[in-house]
């Protein structure tokens, strides 16, 4: 493929909520596009919502490439910067990957933590009000008081990795996913699977009710899932369980304030209105601004775009989840879309894991956010708020708020 | 409205047990689909229908009458 006037990613946006104007531009280009990855290679970026749902359910694409060496990269940092897993027993890992987790991430299982999380977020609220009763004037940063700790903390009990760890394995989380990080990413992968060995060593002696210690047990029937590969899936689902989260809670935080009526309007109905808010957030909300990577396992034609046995493929559900010919006035804010089919949890195969954990989460938290405050407002223009970037998983360093 | 689930199919992501959960839930030792009820009662088609769209593996499908 010629790189000649591709767009290179990731693409400038406006501010932490806007797309980047370019996604309107590129989906009338076509369903499928010539860009340049953060690290300078070749990629097609899938655009339309049609093509996204497409690909994702195309068991032709898949994560590792037939030749890894000669693979284009995405980036520098040490997650979705290229092929990963084994191209010949990919499929198969796979499946057995979400056999396991699947039960320990299911709807039934996830609404059973909803009190878990109530108690969570009840303490990180009380200790949000009482920051702020002690100095009124200054404003309150809900990244750092809420929406980081408590996905964290959820994850932590779920994998059964120890809370205390927090800071060590916040800042690998960071590092591993800085799209220039380079040796440092790479180091800082390192660190986190090591430290997920070990850990997993502790589940070996000493197994408990969480992922990390059934992963150990069905690596007793399973010899060919690795210690390697266990310290891997589990220091990325730590990575995917907060980051994502975190970052949905920040950007659903700034879109109800954005609006003062939007804000009202929720905080009149909290609980009879979140779960069809929460959608429409999933749905407005980036937490990463190039697309999930797939390469192409054979030659394939996408709505009459030929991809290459090899090409790399970056899908964006942030263009699907704004295309107008499924989505009326996608950028607007509409709660009330019936069905609101977004795929922010991606779909096919490879669809989130997580998605259920989320959705608990968020459905949670967002009431009780806007029933202690709701007169919450924003300390700070939302174009003064600095978005990440340069990281994998997108993103804001604060949400300012007062009330 | 009748719903059809195919399991083999199924990824076992459980998003229509979450977002239609008196229709769907899933099976505890694979996390896979289970109807609960395969013609949902017209209070729940919406959110049936919704579930069904959702679907991320196709597994579900759903028959109007």
């Amino acid at each position: 493929m010629t790189t000649a006037e591709a767009p290179q990613l990731p693409f400038d946006r406006p501010d932490a909520l806007a797309a980047a104007p370019i996604f309107t531009r590129l989906r009338a280009q076509g369903p499928v596009v010539r860009v340049i990855t953060p690290a300078g290679d070749p990629a097609w970026l899938v655009t339309s919502y049609d093509a996204v749902r497409e690909v994702f359910r195309d068991r032709r694409f898949g994560r590792s490439h037939p030749a890894p060496e000669q693979a284009a990269r995405i980036s520098h940092a040490a997650i979705q910067d290229g092929p990963s897993g084994n191209f010949e027993t990919e499929e198969a890992d796979h499946k057995r990957m979400r056999r396991m987790l699947a039960p320990a991430f299911s709807a039934p299982r996830m609404r059973a933590l909803d009190k878990r999380v109530t108690e969570i977020a009840t303490e990180l609220l009380d200790a949000m009000e009482a920051q702020h009763a002690a100095d009124p004037d200054q404003p309150v940063d809900l990244y750092t008081a809420l929406a980081f700790p408590l996905p964290v903390l959820v994850i932590c009990e779920l994998l059964g990795v120890p809370y205390e760890d927090r800071e060590m394995f916040a800042d690998l989380s960071e590092r591993i996913a800085i799209f220039d990080g380079g040796a440092d990413a790479r180091q800082a992968m390192a660190d986190f699977n090591a430290y997920m060995r070990r850990l997993a060593e502790v589940k070996r002696a000493d197994p408990k009710p969480d992922v990390i210690s059934d992963m150990v047990q069905v690596q007793r029937e399973a010899p060919d899932f690795t210690d390697d590969d266990l310290a891997n899936l589990a220091a990325g689902l730590l990575f995917a369980g907060h980051e994502t989260t975190a970052t949905r809670l920040c950007l659903g935080t700034l879109l109800l304030l954005t609006d003062l009526d939007r804000r009202d309007a929720f905080a009149a109905d909290p609980d009879g209105q979140v779960n069809d808010a929460v959608e429409e957030i999933l749905r407005l909300t980036v937490t990463g601004g190039v697309g999930l990577l797939r390469y192409a396992h054979e030659d394939v034609e996408v709505e009459g775009v030929h991809i290459a046995r090899g090409d790399a493929v970056l899908v964006s559900i942030e263009s699907a989840n704004r295309d107008e010919s499924v989505f009326d006035s996608p950028d607007e804010y509409d709660p009330h879309r019936t069905p609101n089919v977004h795929v922010a949890f991606g779909h096919g195969a490879h669809v989130c894991i997580g998605a259920n954990l989320a959705r608990t989460e968020l459905r949670t938290v967002f009431p009780m956010i806007f029933k202690r405050f709701p007169g919450l407002t924003l300390a700070k223009p939302l174009d003064q708020i600095a978005v990440r970037k340069n990281r994998v998983a997108g993103g804001v360093d604060e949400v300012p708020v007062t009330w | 409205m009748k719903v059809l689930a195919d399991k083999d199919m199924c990824v076992g992501a459980g998003q229509c047990a979450m977002l239609a959960e008196r229709v769907f839930t899933q099976d505890e030792d694979d996390g896979t689909v289970v109807v609960l009820q395969p013609v949902p009662p017209p209070a729940d088609e919406e959110d049936a229908r919704q579930a069904v769209l959702v679907c991320p593996s196709g597994a579900l499908t759903l028959a109007e009458s």
